[in-house]
């Protein structure tokens, strides 16, 4: 009997402790290599700080993780899942499935200090209704990457204004170059010039509206954006045969000295020295100014931890969002993916000016737009996208297409 | 004799022969060739255009060491090999039986159950797509080794039960009678008799389910979703970047998926192709 009491002590002991020690569900999408490597460094250096959590990590394929958040957020919440900012998050913060974390932007009573201040420039992708759902924790800049070399040749300087920006490549084109490289065979990429567009033309409020389909595609500012592309497509700045070619097939020309610009992610970078090109003939600057006085928004899609409103273990979440927010965790996770912090106090990795000049461009921005894809829905996105690439390979087109985009639009936001 | 042996015909054919074969063997390895050139060449290359001319490293040992170390593709191997083998014994055990059932016994319905076995090969496997997806999902298969091995063995059988069926009609009636006669019973007719035999049959069908099922993409993709259970052919997918199309590596993988099939392919090569010929004439 004695033996039986002590053993149910035990028990009860372990059960006891096990409850105490909390457990941290976390589902992330970070199948490819250097995400996978960043959250496990993120995950064990939370464990040695706080040595009362467990962290349980399910990692899902990247592509099969759409489907899965779905359910998951219904059917068998985590207490942390990452995902993305702006209009990605909006239907599950419409559906009640995310937790609202405007406490933890608010509040300046941790390590770090004030994270509004710190985050100020993301806190407009986070914020749906007022309020702040999750937490960014890495971010890339767009821009255009050009061939330094080639500039000097033609005499052209870095574009700041429109009206630059197109003599500029009239120069080039004029010296045999393509100007702008781009390959549209997987159509996303021309998603990146037509934000680039109206960001500047019509300004981050207008674009977002857009995406959100509060706007016609039909509405004149849309056809102002299209007047400023005409100016670039009619005169054949643009890579020829690019519906032909992938992004990665793009960069060719531009590595031999065909083509000098590309408008175009930071991950453009790591393929185009691989190739050869160095820091001296390779060059970035931010998208120039359309219509002046317009604040300057920047395309930097956004990576965010977010707290499922029916996970179990809230309070061990919310230390982990904090956590995820600190200028040194964040400093160390964007040194694994080459990515940019969005904590003003981290710092990159020294001696790459691609870094250093997106992190200067998106500290200082208005405000931050997802990418196309991410910002209008699935649907849309994929269409306006087709309609893109159709308008740069037939820009006569372009009346029709927007018609017809816009009879899409009517269909998806119904 | 059909087909006319190439020296017994007109002097011209033969030169117009021996000018095009090398020819179009060009043409059909180009291809792979291109793989092999790839799978030597660093990604700066590839981004550069430099697709078939000298390569400026010679990368094939770091593309190997890339291609082992950054994704699971041992686990990948392993598990085509828990894939492939299981497969190929199910499949092969259950056509030997069902072929010797078909051509040894008459009764009613054993034109019909043959006709079953056969019509299984004809169905497209993109319409069943959905449909065995489901079942599995509903067993509560979908995403295992045995989910998998458990279609492909039902899928192959139809095809394994056709060859062995026929290979087994035509072996000689008198040798079946005579083990009755002194009493053996059916069992030990089928051990002893029929399955000695079927060896040079059972042989070809192994090596030809082997490669099938090494290659195969389609089935692999509709149900697996994780690393645990993915076979090498659609693991291959995970050697690309989180941006960037690593066709150095992916050439390279494909390459090493490609060795353990070409192998079986030349150890047993007699094998394969009486394989593709055996039974085909006997009815």
């Amino acid at each position: 009997m004695k033996k039986v009491i002590i053993s149910l002590i035990m028990m009860f002991g372990i059960i006891s402790s096990t409850s105490l020690a909390g457990t941290l569900v976390i589902n992330t999408d970070t199948s490819d290599a250097a995400p996978k490597e960043a959250f496990e460094y993120i995950i064990k250096k939370f464990e040695e700080e706080n040595p009362d959590v467990t962290v349980k990590w399910n990692v899902f394929d990247h592509e099969g993780y759409k489907q899965s958040i779905r359910n998951f957020l219904n059917t068998d919440p985590p207490d942390v899942a990452n995902w993305y900012a702006g209009n990605r998050m909006l239907p599950f913060v419409r559906a009640g499935l995310f937790e609202d974390v405007s406490d933890i932007w608010k509040d300046s009573g941790w390590v770090d200090g004030n994270l509004s201040e710190n985050m100020e420039h993301a806190k407009k992708s986070m914020t749906i209704g007022g309020k702040q759902w999750g937490i960014p924790y890495t971010y890339y800049q767009w821009g255009v990457y050009y061939r330094k070399d080639l500039f000097t040749a033609n005499g052209i300087s870095v574009p700041k204004t429109w009206d630059d920006f197109v003599a500029a490549c009239a120069t080039l084109k004029a010296a045999g170059i393509t100007p702008i490289t781009i390959g549209s065979k997987y159509l996303w990429t021309t998603a990146g010039v037509f934000d680039y567009l109206n960001l500047r033309t019509n300004g981050y409020e207008f674009h977002m509206d857009l995406t959100l389909g509060k706007v016609p595609y039909t509405d004149p500012k849309v056809q102002a954006v299209f007047d400023k592309w005409d100016e670039l497509v009619k005169p054949g700045y643009f890579l020829e045969n690019h519906a032909a070619l992938s992004w990665q097939e793009a960069l060719t020309p531009m590595v031999n000295g065909e083509a000098a610009m590309y408008v175009m992610g930071n991950f453009a970078v790591a393929p185009l020295k691989e190739a050869g090109l160095r820091d001296s003939n390779l060059g970035f600057f931010q998208f120039p100014e359309i219509t002046p006085g317009i604040p300057m928004a920047e395309e930097a899609p956004t990576d965010t931890v977010h707290i499922p409103s029916k996970a179990k273990n809230k309070t061990d979440a919310k230390r982990f969002l904090i956590f995820m927010s600190r200028a040194d965790v964040q400093e160390e996770i964007n040194k694994i993916l080459g990515q940019l912090p969005i904590n003003k106090n981290s710092s990159v990795k020294k001696g790459d000016p691609f870094l250093k000049a997106g992190l200067n461009m998106l500290n200082n921005a208005y405000a931050m737009a997802q990418f196309y894809d991410r910002d209008a829905p699935a649907q849309m996105a994929s269409e306006g996208m087709k309609g893109f690439q159709e308008y740069m390979s037939n820009p006569d087109r372009r009346q029709k297409i927007l018609e017809r985009l816009e009879k899409v639009r009517q269909k998806v936001y119904k | 004799m059909f087909p006319t042996p190439i020296h017994q015909r007109p002097i011209v054919n033969q030169y117009i022969y021996k000018i095009f074969l090398p020819i179009s063997l060009i043409i059909w390895l180009i291809p792979i060739f291109g793989i092999l050139m790839t799978s030597i060449r660093g990604l700066g290359d590839i981004t550069a255009g430099n697709m078939w001319g000298t390569p400026s490293e010679f990368l094939l040992f770091s593309n190997l060491y890339d291609v082992f170390t950054n994704t699971p593709m041992i686990k990948y191997t392993l598990n085509s090999f828990k894939v492939t083998i299981p497969t190929m014994l199910g499949a092969v055990a259950l056509s030997c039986m069902t072929g010797f059932a078909l051509a040894n016994y008459k009764f009613k319905t054993n034109l019909i159950i043959f006709f079953i076995f056969i019509a299984g090969n004809f169905v497209p496997f993109q319409i069943l797509m959905i449909p065995v997806r489901d079942l599995t999902f509903k067993i509560g298969l979908y995403n295992t080794i045995t989910g998998l091995v458990l279609f492909h063995v039902a899928f192959q059988t139809g095809f394994c039960t056709l060859f062995m069926r026929n290979f087994i009609k035509a072996l000689p009636q008198e040798l079946i009678e005579a083990a009755r006669m002194d009493g053996a019973s059916e069992f030990r007719i089928f051990w002893k008799i029929i399955l000695p035999l079927t060896r040079p049959a059972i042989a070809a069908l192994c090596v030809l389910i082997f490669t099938f099922i090494w290659n195969d993409y389609f089935w692999a993709t509709v149900l697996i979703q994780g690393d645990h259970a993915m076979p090498i052919t659609a693991g291959l997918k995970s050697l690309n970047g989180q941006w960037i199309t690593a066709y150095h590596l992916l050439s390279t993988g494909s390459i090493v998926a490609a060795i353990p099939p070409v192998i079986m392919f030349f150890l047993m090569q007699k094998h394969f192709i009486a394989g593709l010929t055996l039974g085909a004439t006997k009815g």
